[in-house]
């Protein structure tokens, strides 16, 4: 067992867990925090993406010890978060869900991206979103949520 | 055809929405299964591993079983749980709960099965070139003419092949069950499309012993793609009878592993098809066709895909002297099952490749030879059904129109003789029948029912689940539209067997052509039975007499006619069009494709919201350049697929970009629009290979091994 001190989506976390349990089911089954899921297990999908200091990365793939002191962000914290909640924005906008399941995976991989590059190129999108797998939408309208919430998030920065 | 969101993208987008794994029962355990990891034997010993107690867990085999071990489908011949000799690999021996989750994984990684092997066939090849391995019945469309003498015609024989296909939905099969020992009543929660298939499976399991079983989905269905068709029949079986028998709640959600080693895949095919075209007029005069399906293991829904696909597979063409064939072939891999175009895909592949190489043998372009035998009102299917609409000509003219075709075709040739990294551009026709085939919806019957509310809501009761593709939205919609309510006002209630009458499957691009169509029909009728102008206005003034239900039945078109024996007749009443176009470059040092534009121009009668339909073309067309360019399950050398490690699906940085337009939206039916995106594109991908390169390849996926071992052998 390890007894762990981080944050999530802002507050503070006192928990222990086993060892060996990944972020994904601290998350999921520990804080109740469903909205991050599990498409794969082996950090193939990106469905389990979070933000971990800033950088997105696979919860799956992320062991108890790894949380310890650290900056975790889930989809749930979309309404404190102005990206995010731009990005939920354009994604309602361009319809970007179907079932919805890729979801919230792919606005934190967005988000990270957006957090560390404002301004990114087509491309930017298409590299930052290529872990995210997503079987219903074709990425189309995804990535063009993207690049709509990276122009609103500059256009109100002005 | 108003701009209306979907009702689900907000929740969905905050993380509340509730898939199934995120529900949770007190006192749960957790559902596994142990599978057989060999392809054909008899089951001689399951050594439990001593390290674990056994008590602790709860295990069900087919001696559990207190109703039949058949799982109930259009050919009842799989059973739930192994007897005593396994036919498929991955097919499933026992069910074991335990309240941990991880100690269930470790045990039943740890039981050891003892067998007897048995001589297995596990190559697509070997599968379908023995004609001694076909099973069920042999399908036949005739369509004969006396064509005279052939010696002048142009002969192409040519055969085509297309490998399984993964549906990789996003979120993996799972079921919640609970027993009611008191009312005797089994309770499924689960992630399907077919709520009243689940419920037909836990009757056959049980039998007698229960009373009852309810079947509802979960609030989020994460794809189905028609993975979630049959399937869910045997997980929800297996879990409920765990649930049985530890007398606790049972939540099996299967690993993505588990889920691509045992679930239902797309068929593999072989098809072959000879054509004797004119030279000079360029008509196809003669065409034979020989389609064959891979079944896997159990025949299961094999026969429907199989119609299907024999009636899909002369695509858009008139041809006086027509023979379709179809069989199913047998191998020792489990059942393949419904997956988007259901047989269609398969078909186009076979077909559109096929006229693109009758073309290059006659030494003209491909628009040229399908322009000349395309169907047109005068003309007929292979089954005699008369064209009644010229709109797939539509689709082909207005697709060659906006790619610039023409120009781009002259273009490339020249390009490709100066450049070493090649262009290319293909062109595909496609069709659909929208809903069950032939008399399949008579036999369905669906049943509908909505009730208004005391303040004027609108619930929709009907068994069609909602897995992504926006169906609840445009339900509701329709109905709304129908009588001008408020779009807030009206929802489809979460399918459950219990509430909802049986209004069929989710499958065949049915659900808005078919339900939708019975749904807004009722409401038009219940407005005119009250005769009110506002629904609000009414209630309020009617209080007492709401809520109130109304029910409808399907009404089958008496003119639509089809001979199930002699495979003559209305096979579908409304057929979806499109046509194609598909620009990729390849690079000849990495033997790579890269895919450049693809324009889609589709028939599919009214878009009662055109966004999602926009975006159900977006997401087929993807799957289908998927399944041509990179996807593929096993082949003989390669071994099966683990997982998405090993089965390479299209990520973002793969797509082309995508161009769709609808057209003769004007018709006042919405048509299938599900499938249709799935049935084209990989055959137009295939023929802007062969435009820029010269070499045609009869085999998908293309990957640059597959390219390679072409070019080799050129
Ligand atoms: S679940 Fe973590 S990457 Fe798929
Ligand atoms: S919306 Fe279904 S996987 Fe992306």
């Amino acid at each position: 067992m390890i007894a762990l001190k981080f944050t999530v989506n802002q507050q503070d976390i006192e928990i222990t867990v086993p060892d060996s349990m990944r972020l994904l089911d601290i998350l999921r089954e520990e804080l109740n925090l469903t909205g991050t899921k599990e498409g794969c297990g082996i950090g193939e999908c990106g469905a389990c993406t979070v933000i971990m200091d800033g950088a997105a990365v696979n919860s799956c793939l992320i062991l108890a010890e790894q949380c310890q002191g650290s900056r975790v962000e889930t989809v749930e914290n979309l309404e404190k978060d102005k990206i995010l909640s731009q990005l939920q924005e354009a994604f309602l906008e361009n319809g970007a869900v179907q079932c919805g399941f890729c979801t919230p995976g792919m606005l934190m991989s967005a988000k990270a991206l957006l957090a560390q590059n404002p301004h990114p190129s087509l491309e930017e999108i298409k590299t930052a979103l290529e872990g995210n797998l997503c079987r219903c939408t074709g990425y189309v309208p995804i990535i063009e949520s993207v690049q709509k919430a990276a122009e609103k998030l500059g256009k109100d920065a002005k | 055809m108003k701009k209306v969101r979907k009702f689900d993208a907000v929740p969905k987008l905050n993380g509340s929405y509730k898939f199934l794994d995120d529900y949770t029962r007190p006192n749960l355990l957790y559902g596994g299964f142990l599978y057989a990891k060999f392809h054909h034997g008899k089951l001689k010993q399951i050594k439990f591993p001593k390290k674990f107690s056994k008590d602790e867990f709860t295990i069900v085999s087919y001696k559990d079983i207190l109703g039949e071990n058949i799982v109930p489908e259009p050919e009842n011949d799989q059973p739930f749980l192994v007897e005593q000799e396994v036919m498929h690999y991955g097919q499933i021996i026992l069910g074991i709960a335990h309240p941990n989750k991880k100690k269930l994984k470790q045990f039943i990684d740890n039981i050891e099965v003892e067998y007897e092997e048995m001589p297995a066939i596990t190559d697509i090849e070997e599968c379908l070139s023995d004609e001694n391995n076909v099973f069920g019945r042999v399908l036949e469309i005739k369509h004969p003419a006396e064509i005279g003498n052939t010696s002048h015609l142009i002969h192409t024989k040519r055969i085509y092949r297309t490998p399984h296909q993964e549906q990789a939905y996003l979120e993996t099969q799972a079921m919640l069950a609970e027993y009611d020992k008191e009312k005797k009543e089994i309770f499924v929660l689960g992630t399907m499309q077919c709520p009243f298939f689940v419920k037909s499976a836990l009757d056959a399991i049980f039998g007698d012993t229960i009373h009852n079983s309810v079947v509802e989905t979960s609030e989020g269905i994460g794809g189905g793609f028609g993975g979630k068709e049959d399937f869910p029949n045997i997980i929800a079986g297996i879990t409920a009878l765990l649930a049985y028998k530890s007398g606790r709640p049972v939540k099996t959600v299967l690993d993505r592993e588990d889920d691509i080693q045992i679930t239902t895949k797309r068929h593999p095919s072989r098809v072959e098809v000879e054509s004797y075209t004119d030279p000079i007029t360029h008509k196809i005069r003669k065409l034979n066709i020989d389609y064959r399906l891979d079944a896997g293991a159990f025949q299961t829904l094999s026969p429907v895909v199989l119609s299907r696909g024999v009636l899909h597979a002369s695509s858009g063409y008139a041809v006086e002297d027509c023979y379709i064939k179809g069989r199913l072939f047998r191998s020792n891999t489990p059942s393949n099952g419904a997956f988007r175009g259901f047989g269609a895909p398969q078909a186009l592949f076979a077909i559109e490749s096929h006229i693109d190489n009758v073309a290059a043998q006659l030494g003209i372009d491909p628009y040229t030879l399908r322009k000349k035998n395309i169907l047109k009102i005068g003309k007929e299917f292979p089954t005699s059904q008369p064209i009644i609409e010229n709109h797939l000509e539509d689709c082909l003219e207005k697709v060659i129109e906006i790619s610039d075709y023409h120009e781009k075709y002259r273009e490339y040739k020249q390009w490709n003789l100066e450049h070493k990294v090649k262009k290319g551009i293909g062109l595909s026709l496609g069709l659909h029948g929208g809903g069950y085939t032939g008399n399949g919806e008579k036999i369905l019957n669906s049943k509908i029912k909505l009730v208004i509310e005391k303040n004027a809501d609108i619930n929709i009761y009907v068994a069609n689940t909602d897995m992504g593709q926006g169906a609840h939205t445009t339900l509701a919609q329709m109905v709304d539209e129908a009588i001008e309510h408020p779009h807030n006002k009206t929802r489809v209630v979460i399918p459950n067997t219990n509430k909802a009458p049986n209004s069929g499957p989710t499958v065949a691009s049915r659900t808005i052509y078919i339900v939708g169509n019975m749904l807004r029909n009722l409401i038009k009728e219940v407005k005119k039975e009250l005769g009110f102008d506002n629904l609000e206005t009414y209630v309020k003034a009617h209080q007492a007499d709401f809520p109130r239900e109304f029910r409808s039945l399907f009404k089958p078109d008496p003119q639509a006619i089809f001979d199930d024996e002699t495979y003559k007749g209305v096979a579908y009443k409304d057929y979806s069009w499109a046509a194609c176009v598909v620009e990729i470059t390849y690079d000849p040092t990495t033997y790579e494709i890269n895919l450049e534009k693809c324009w889609n121009v589709l028939d599919i009668g009214e878009t009662v919201n055109p966004e999602i339909a926009r975006g159900q073309v977006e997401g087929g067309v993807v799957q289908a350049l998927g399944w041509g360019l990179s996807e593929f399950f096993y082949k003989k050398g390669f071994g099966r697929k683990q997982g998405f490690t090993d089965y390479t699906m299209l990520t973002s940085r793969d797509i082309p970009e995508l161009n769709i337009e609808f057209i003769h939206t004007d018709n006042p039916i919405p048509k299938g629009l599900g499938e249709i995106p799935m049935d084209y594109p990989a055959p137009a991908l295939r023929n802007a290979f062969l435009n820029a390169t010269g070499v045609g390849i009869d085999e998908i996926p293309l990957t640059p091994e597959k390219i390679f071992a072409n070019l080799e052998e050129k």
